[in-house]
């Protein structure tokens, strides 16, 4: 043992032990490591997201900056294109057209950058499975875009080949194109369970069935949106759902 | 032979107690508790994905947070001894310099233990407030950091014994912190390269440790979990950062 203050074996021997060391490191590192995100040529950066997803890769908060583009991309999606519409929908007379955004419009709108943002946001986390449903879901049966759906599905699936999910909605957009409301219900149905079920869907299998006759599954969707999810507006839909059911049931 | 245990205890014991004693712990303690605390804004900005966002956007806080601490822990625990003049004192008595070095890092690593398990606790109890249960391979995404900052904790110490002031040693620290999350990126780049630049890109990957290898934090699952030859090339890049400091500490005349 070296006495008081001593210097350890110094010289080449440490130093090349040192260098042994960070090799064996970097070599179980590179063959024992596969990146499971895409490859950097893949992320096609929207206006203003370059620094963002800098940030993202060089601190590994790739998560955080994909629930970063979910915000943005929600509220994107929140801001309406259409003024002054839902304030008349309790109007006597109110007919559902083209032009108000609640009932079958619910979520329509041309929001041209949904898709890039939708997809930018698998780039960075594609495991985010819940964002991938909430944003094929929107383009297909809110916004009728479904090849981009398809777009959208056919990546998420390139990195999630696995994801049953994904399938579903691809499976329900297909019956959506063939105007088959009961088989897109039926595809959807089982995804209401999941816990990352994103909420538009929901609503989407609760319209319809709604549309189909089945009132009663509708209302347990409703209620199951008034239950559970934390966004104020479908709460409100399915309440008011919920309430023009019970009125429908009643007669 | 059985009385090394105890000094290196005693110097990472005593280390990680200045360490936790030092008014910055105070003031990085604070900004974590706020910051964990300002992130459920951003969950109710998420809406149905709050949770998600309550739990990443925590542990991320919780991992720079302690970084940045132990970062500085490390960039001026030996310069301040060196400087004050403590070092002498030390080795004036049976302490060798491995033990010594040793024991240091241990305690700055015991300190980004401790930052990150009370900086859990209060995540968590914010999680459970809103009403959300633990997300899944939450211990794996802090075992994770605490592999990260351990990794880096040596890499730092190693930096402070050539670098001329703690402020170069936090920035070069933060470089290779960073590098060390663009490795797969580098791997494509290598991948896609030639000549000179593809030998240059490959030294570059063997050589910055691959922080992404403990990133649980950003996967999803059952692949959240850390690979045992994960930690293996971790235990290698400590002590490669362990035995570079130590021939440095060597070198020097105290």
């Amino acid at each position: 043992m070296p006495g008081a203050g001593s210097r350890a074996p110094h010289g080449l021997g440490l130093l090349l032990a040192a260098l042994l060391a960070l090799g064996a490191g970097g070599g179980a590192a590179y063959y024992g490591y596969n990146s499971p995100f895409p490859p950097p040529q893949e992320i096609r950066v929207p206006p203003q997201g370059a620094a963002g997803d800098m940030f993202a890769l060089a601190f590994g908060a790739r998560r955080l900056f994909a629930d970063m583009w979910f915000v943005r991309l929600m509220q994107y999606y929140g801001t309406e294109e259409f003024a002054g519409d839902d304030e008349h929908e309790n109007e006597p007379g109110h007919k559902h057209d083209a032009h108000c955004r609640h009932g079958a419009n619910f979520g329509t709108g041309k929001y041209p950058g949904f898709l890039p943002m939708a997809r930018h946001i698998l780039e960075i986390d594609p495991g985010f499975v819940s964002a991938g449903l909430y944003g094929a879901g929107s383009l297909a049966f809110n916004m009728g875009r479904t090849a981009e759906a398809e777009e959208l599905l056919a990546y998420g699936l390139r990195y999630s080949p696995k994801e049953w999910k994904y399938l579903k909605v691809l499976a329900a957009i297909g019956y959506s194109k063939a105007e088959d409301p009961a088989a897109v219900a039926g595809q959807i149905q089982p995804l209401l369970k999941e816990p990352d079920c994103p909420v538009m869907l929901k609503q989407l299998a609760a319209f319809l069935n709604k549309k189909i006759g089945n009132y009663a599954a509708a209302a347990v969707i409703y209620a199951d949106i008034a239950a559970t999810s934390r966004d104020e507006a479908y709460v409100l839909n399915a309440r008011r759902e919920l309430a023009r059911l019970a009125r429908r049931t009643v007669r | 032979m059985k009385n090394l245990l105890p000094l290196t205890w005693a110097v990472a014991a005593n280390s990680f107690g200045e360490s936790v004693r030092h008014r910055f712990f105070t003031l990085f303690s604070v900004f974590a508790f706020t910051a964990i605390y300002a992130s459920v804004l951003a969950g109710v900005m998420a809406v149905d994905e709050e949770a998600r966002v309550l739990a990443d956007l925590g542990l991320a806080l919780m991992e720079l947070t302690a970084l940045a601490y132990v970062l500085f822990q490390a960039s001026s625990s030996l310069l301040k001894e060196a400087e004050t003049k403590t070092i002498y004192l030390v080795f004036s008595r049976p302490v060798p310099r491995w033990i010594y070095l040793a024991g240091k890092m241990g305690g700055v690593m015991l300190t980004a233990a401790f930052m990150l398990a009370v900086m859990s606790c209060m995540h968590v109890a914010l999680l459970y407030f809103r009403g959300f249960s633990l997300p899944a391979a939450y211990g794996w995404a802090l075992a994770g950091s605490f592999c990260k900052l351990a990794v880096i904790t040596a890499f730092a110490f190693f930096v402070s014994l050539f670098s001329t002031s703690s402020v170069s040693t936090l920035v070069i620290s933060g470089i290779l912190w960073t590098l060390g999350h663009f490795v797969s990126e580098t791997r494509f780049m290598a991948e896609h390269a030639y000549g000179a630049k593809a030998v240059l890109l490959k030294a570059v990957i063997w050589l910055i440790p691959n922080l992404q290898l403990f990133n649980a934090r950003d996967a999803a699952g059952a692949a959240a979990a850390i690979a045992p030859s994960a930690f293996l090339s971790g235990a290698a890049w400590i002590l490669a950062a362990y035995l570079a400091s130590l021939w440095l500490l060597a070198r020097k005349e105290f």
